[in-house]
């Protein structure tokens, strides 16, 4: 999609999430500590790859209608599992190798990542049953 | 001038000394694309089905406001596809009004709103960007967000954003790096007016507007701002149209002034300056007429240049491989298999001279040159009787030759012009023109009274004009065409 490289500049912020820039979150609800937007390659292998709990990765786009759905539901049921999985957000025309390196075709993709493995995976919006059962067994088996 | 002789004669020689490359041995590709849009994307696509290496750089350089776009060239994010979609978001307008006399009801009066329609199409377009990124990769083909020049033979440089450079050799190269659009050279051009690199993501809506240029690029931009309810003014030099059908390009500039677009004929602007900040704010035209010393001062919200578009020829170092343009367009000439004068130098798409400037002309010239490549095929791109359609608020839509043409070409004695006007269904009820839709073939009498010429003006001109085609390409004469029976109730059947 197009860009205006003034706006850019003005909002350099990287981040588009309800989130501060450095990812590291402040809020007082459980939902921000355990949500991050990932900020580049390696932070994705710190806190994904390397994270010794397990991590659902949300790879969305400005673009994609469903991913604004997605997200936020995603990111409630992941609170609701007070702490146990993590959620890592990542767009992927802002980080384009990363996509391409987990083979993302369409959005919303969401990996469900343990031990830097892929355990499991889905694309396209789920709804908050499945979501909530996607998370429990992530976190069971 | 010896100097250049001697160059001449050994020209790996010198550069090896001035510290060029020298050919290369082996190559790190098959094929290197510089340019990822319409025509580029489907070369290197096409390549890949042969197991060949292919690198596609692809870089988009901002425009003077700052705007930028993803992978997929002009069509996808600035040309063909948002412009279509916005042609679409006016046609829907005019839609809603005649919906009343259908019998919807609906009391509140119809708004529009510019940033829904343009957030709509531009994520639209940000999902076909990230579709060409996965095709690529899924074809195995290397992408690079780069800017491409040639620094020697089979030698190129790719620049990227953060100006890293680097090095990659090829055995065949393909140009299809486009054109971008052209501007007057006027105080306050670059400063304050935009382009159509620019309206499609323009963050604010763009209010009273002035088009300067009668392009078609113009005339489909000045009708769908006016189509969406802006005050819209086109500034033309000369003709409408110029190079189209033009009893055809006046019946589209009739019906556009007829429906709220107005025209300032013959004047050139000589000067925009900012009146008041804003976005938009308010710019002060000053034009010049081309009949004599008349001057105007006019105020616009905005300003939009259609003047023209230039090949990205340039800057591409296609001098130091030695690959002729045409100096005063930037043109690349090219024989009928779209090699340039450097036999492993090829091009495709805009930049080709006399050539068509068409998404589909190019992709099929990309392609066909793949298969001669790779694939041991002969056959040439046909470039005649291609269709095409001018999306403007009544649309145009032709294949063959234009009336003029035809005339010069076969003499006024051996053409025979079958006309009509004609009124579409649809427009009876609420009214609309009963007199503006028309179509118009043009018969060569000496050759069987073959259909040389299809120009139609009316709805769906497009999807009417893509069938007639594929005719017109098996020969299609008069006496065939009246031996079809038309479907009806449809406006083809004329």
């Amino acid at each position: 999609m197009a860009q205006r490289l003034a706006l850019q500049r003005l909002l350099a912020l990287p981040t588009r999430g309800p989130l501060a820039s450095h990812g590291r979150a402040f809020g007082t609800s459980p939902g921000r500590r355990n949500t991050f937007n990932v900020q580049d390659g390696s932070d994705f292998q710190d806190r994904v790859v390397n994270s010794p709990k397990p991590v659902v990765v949300d790879f969305h786009a400005q673009w994609c209608g469903p991913c604004k759905i997605l997200g936020p539901r995603l990111e409630k049921l992941v609170a609701k599992q007070e702490g146990k999985v993590l959620m890592a957000k990542v767009d992927i025309d802002d980080h384009t190798d990363l996509a391409i390196e987990y083979e993302v075709s369409a959005v919303p993709t969401v990996l469900a990542m343990k031990n830097g493995d892929v355990v499991d995976k889905f694309v396209g919006i789920k709804d908050e049953d499945q979501l909530e059962a996607f998370l429990k067994k992530l976190i069971g088996a | 001038s010896v100097q250049a002789h001697k160059e001449e004669e050994n020209p790996q020689k010198t550069m090896e000394v001035n510290g060029f490359m020298p050919v290369p041995d082996s190559y790190d590709y098959d094929l290197i694309v510089i340019g990822g849009g319409s025509g580029g994307l489907a070369a290197a696509k096409e390549a890949a089905k042969y197991e060949k290496k292919v690198m596609v750089l692809d870089f988009v350089m901002p425009t003077p406001q700052g705007s930028s776009w993803g992978l997929g060239g002009t069509c996808v994010n600035v040309g063909c596809i948002p412009k279509k979609l916005m042609h679409q978001a006016a046609l829907l307008g005019q839609a809603l009004q005649d919906s009343r006399k259908f019998g919807w009801q609906f009391t509140e009066e119809v708004k529009h709103n510019w940033m829904t329609m343009t957030e709509s199409v531009q994520n639209y377009i940000g999902s076909l960007n990230w579709g060409y990124r996965v095709a690529l990769r899924d074809k195995k083909v290397t992408y690079e967000n780069a800017y491409g020049e040639f620094v020697g033979p089979h030698t190129i440089k790719a620049t990227n954003k953060k100006g890293v450079e680097k090095l990659y050799t090829a055995e065949t190269f393909i140009i299809a790096t486009g054109e971008r659009p052209r501007y007057l050279g006027i105080p306050g051009d670059k400063e304050y007016c935009i382009s159509s690199d620019d309206l499609f993501s323009l963050p604010y809506c763009p209010g009273r507007t002035l088009v300067v240029g009668a392009s078609y690029v113009a005339l489909e931009c000045a009708g769908f701002l006016a189509g969406l309810g802006l005050d819209v003014t086109v500034m033309v030099r000369s003709i409408l149209l110029r190079g189209f059908d033009q009893d055809m390009a006046n019946r589209i500039g009739e019906y556009m002034k007829e429906h709220g677009v107005s025209f300032i004929r013959e004047f050139v602007p000589i000067k925009v300056e900012r009146v008041e900040e804003g976005n938009p704010g308010i710019l002060k035209v000053s034009a010049k007429s081309t009949r004599g010393d008349q001057i105007i001062e006019v105020e616009y919200n905005t300003v939009l240049l259609a003047i023209g578009r230039d090949p990205c020829t340039r800057k591409i170092g296609l001098d130091k491989v030695g690959v002729n343009i045409n100096e005063r367009t930037g043109k690349i000439p090219v024989n009928d298999e779209e090699q340039t004068n450097v036999p492993y130098i090829y091009a495709v798409g805009d930049i080709l001279q006399d050539k068509l400037e068409l998404t589909p002309v190019a992709i099929q010239a990309g392609r066909l040159l793949v298969q001669r490549l790779y694939a041991g095929t002969t056959t040439k791109c046909d470039y005649v009787n291609v269709p095409t359609t001018v999306f403007t608020p009544l649309e145009y839509g032709a294949c063959g030759y234009p009336e003029e043409t035809a005339v010069e070409k076969f003499g006024e004695e051996n053409i025979e012009v079958y006309h009509s006007n004609f009124w579409p269904l649809e427009w009876t009820v609420p009214s609309r023109d009963n007199n503006k839709c028309y179509a118009k073939i043009i018969c060569n009498t000496q050759d069987n009274e073959r259909v040389i010429g299809f120009h139609v003006l009316g709805p769906n001109a497009g999807e009417v004009t893509q069938g007639f085609a594929a005719a017109i390409k098996c020969g299609l004469t008069k006496e065939q065409l009246d031996s079809t029976v038309g479907i009806h109730p449809v406006c083809a059947e004329v």
